[in-house]
């Protein structure tokens, strides 16, 4: 009885112990500042919708990462649901595991500064097969995109070679970092965090319709129950003659 | 006990719990909806109850991990950690069988920890982890653990 009294007593003081541990790292790990846009980051934002939109989303994503691409479908859905009423910031957030998505980004930095960004990430994440598996950079690939959308290639060429562009890529990752996002996509509406494309239509979009008012989507019925009631369990069926 | 296979085994508890201790506090230190979305990359568990696993796996994980490596309950700690890491060989399994693909990154880790391993690697790991803790949770006894300390301190020595 006296060892299990111990022994249950040094348990409860090891999970409190740990429970401590955990909770004080937490607590006290440094949290920068944000930082103004200025300087976090590419110097045009990239903004989509109304800057009087009630929804401001902003979403820290890889051109590389497949359910960035997958994700994408969502966002348009959204824009097209809710029109005039989303507004989405992009940031950049290559991962390191992704060898080509760098030049994706620089690539879409560039054309930001063309004013052609979002034309040029929805054929990047279109066409994300054809230069993620490349063997080579896919320099000349992204080339192409860009030539097709109508981008001065002058200007782009220069801009690929251009190393403040990459250090403004990196700049919003950081920011990216500092909000502890560290798997794309990551969506914010406000604080909220939705990590993942399951996440954003689990959870986000009726995120979305509280913000603005709207209750929650339904849930579509998974199968055509046969004996479904037409009346709520409780009132008396009619006859309907 | 031969006193290698001992310090093999002893190796074996510090290894599997430094594992578990690690990845459950490296999970622990991020948002939750991080972990949230590296398990509902595996399409097979239903997402009604991803948000629940996902607040409750990091504390197992780093409260029986901790315990292996103190050698507290040192036989119960190591069942339950082979019990986890039957179930991840499990998930791994029925995913690629189900589904036909495996997440990019087995999420074990957290997302921003030092450690990132892919699905097939992991899955070699939490065989060789599930060997480890069965066979740890048959050791009667467990040198330089609590459990030890409080046999040696019991009046009866049982």
């Amino acid at each position: 009885m006296k060892i299990n009294l111990r022994s249950i007593l040094t348990g409860v003081l090891l999970v409190l112990f740990l429970s401590g541990i955990v909770f004080f790292i937490k607590r006290n790990r440094p949290v920068p500042a944000p930082l103004p846009p200025s300087v976090t980051g590419a110097t045009t934002l990239k903004i989509k919708g109304p800057a009087t939109a009630p929804v401001k989303l902003i979403e820290y994503s890889d051109f590389e990462c497949p359910s960035c691409r997958n994700a994408q479908t969502d966002i348009q859905g959204l824009f097209k649901n809710y029109p005039g009423k989303i507004q989405l910031t992009f940031k950049h957030y290559p991962l390191t595991s992704h060898k080509w998505s760098l030049y994706a980004h620089q690539a879409a930095e560039c054309m930001n500064r063309q004013g052609k960004f979002w034309p040029y990430q929805e054929k990047v994440y279109e066409k994300q097969a054809e230069w993620a598996p490349s063997n080579i950079p896919p320099v000349e690939i992204l080339a192409r995109y860009a030539r097709e959308l109508g981008a001065n290639m002058d200007q782009f060429g220069k801009c690929m070679a251009d190393v403040t562009v990459t250090h403004e890529i990196y700049a919003e990752k950081e920011e990216g970092n500092a909000r502890q996002v560290n798997a794309t996509p990551t969506f914010f509406l406000g604080e909220a965090r939705f990590v993942g494309p399951k996440e954003m239509q689990e959870r986000g979009e009726n995120a979305i319709r509280k913000v603005l008012g709207l209750p929650p989507k339904p849930v579509p019925p998974k199968k055509q129950e046969p004996a479904a009631p037409a009346f709520p369990t409780g009132i008396p069926k009619q006859k309907v003659t | 006990m031969p006193g290698k296979s001992y310090k093999v085994l002893f190796l074996g508890r510090m290894f599997l719990g430094l594992v578990f201790a690690y990845s459950g506090f490296s999970k622990l230190m991020e948002p939750v909806e991080n972990f949230q979305a590296a398990m509902a990359a595996y399409e097979v568990i239903p997402y009604a109850i991803v948000p629940f696993l996902a607040h409750v796996i990091p504390w197992i994980e780093f409260f029986f991990g901790a315990f292996l490596i103190l050698g507290y309950l040192p036989r119960v700690s190591a069942l339950v950690l082979a019990a986890m890491s039957l179930s991840f060989v499990v998930l791994i399994l029925t995913t690629r069988i189900v589904t036909g693909v495996l997440p990019a990154n087995c999420g074990c880790f957290g997302e921003g920890g030092l450690i990132h391993l892919k699905p097939l690697q992991v899955f070699i790991m939490d065989i060789c982890n599930t060997f480890i803790g069965i066979r740890l949770a048959f050791l009667k006894s467990h040198p330089f653990s609590l459990a030890a300390f409080f046999r040696e301190k019991s009046p009866s020595g049982t």
